[in-house]
């Protein structure tokens, strides 16, 4: 099995992802899939300007190399 | 998104009026691309609220006008009868690091053609994912809760992936560096590496 480990964060975009995991669709194709959650911004200070917003969001995990493949 | 008591009924009454996105997210993309189309862009008053719980609850509790949301948030709003005043859609990306061998990538992509497959066949089955995520599901339950008869289903929109056209990462590009996203000395070549090919369709029974 090859190991994978990829970054989850809104259900609506990763429902694909848990449907295959969970209904062993990885697991027919060799993949063993371990998933990571996202970094939630929390309650954060309201702002009108971006560059006060790091673009990398939450996809920390994946800038850090802990995980392999995320979606947004 | 605008509350049920909101005055504003289409995009065009929002100028300079506060709208919760969360910023380099498809929520800024998507609202900007929206709300440009009615207003000025001296008008456009967008403003960083994060996940979508903390931009609901901004337009819930009066802070903001409007909000940009997703499912399943879009639901329990409209089901507490917030309106859309205007809606859109946006292309979603997988991201995989430069060590991901294409066999592995063509893998997955394997079973995320077949789990698409189920969930377009059964889309009602797969809701409880959307309605139980716990965090989603603890703001839900202190507003009555939602259930899968909610939803409107064309509103979940799953295909295959495929690899973006050069002619769609060259529009997004423009477009970006237009709007000051993206530092126009990027190049997008530098910035996207379409090396998926083409998914084989499968069968809905898979």
């Amino acid at each position: 099995m090859q190991k994978v480990v990829s970054e989850i964060s809104g259900v609506v975009f990763s429902l694909p992802w848990l449907v295959a995991r969970d209904e062993g669709l990885f697991e027919a194709e060799g993949i063993d899939m371990e998933f990571v959650q996202a970094l939630n911004s929390g309650k954060v200070t309201p702002t009108e300007n971006p560059e006060d917003v790091n673009p990398i969001l939450g996809h920390v995990a994946f800038e850090e190399a802990q995980v392999a493949i995320y979606r947004a | 998104m605008v509350r049920p008591d909101s005055t504003h009924y289409y995009p065009g009454t929002l100028g300079s009026k506060p709208v919760a996105v969360q910023f380099h997210a498809g929520s800024h993309y998507v609202a900007l691309r929206l709300l440009s189309g009615y207003l000025p862009e001296e008008k456009l008053k967008l403003v960083h609220y994060g996940s979508p719980q903390f931009r609901f609850e901004a337009m819930m509790n009066g802070e903001v006008e409007a909000a940009a949301l997703m499912e399943p948030w879009i639901t329990l709003a409209e089901k507490l009868g917030c309106r859309a005043v205007c809606e859109g859609h946006y292309l979603g990306a997988e991201n995989a690091s430069d060590n991901m061998d294409e066999a592995t990538f063509a893998a997955i992509n394997r079973a995320i053609v077949k789990a698409v497959n189920r969930i377009n066949a059964d889309k009602r089955k797969y809701l409880r994912y959307l309605i139980d995520e716990p965090r989603f599901a603890a703001v839900a339950a202190r507003h009555g809760g939602i259930t899968a008869e909610d939803f409107h289903l064309p509103r979940l929109r799953y295909s295959y992936n495929t690899p973006y056209t050069d002619e769609i990462v060259a529009d997004t590009y423009h477009w970006m560096v237009r709007w000051g996203l993206l530092d126009g000395a990027a190049c997008s070549t530098d910035l996207v590496d379409n090396r998926l090919a083409e998914p084989e369709a499968v069968a809905a029974d898979d």
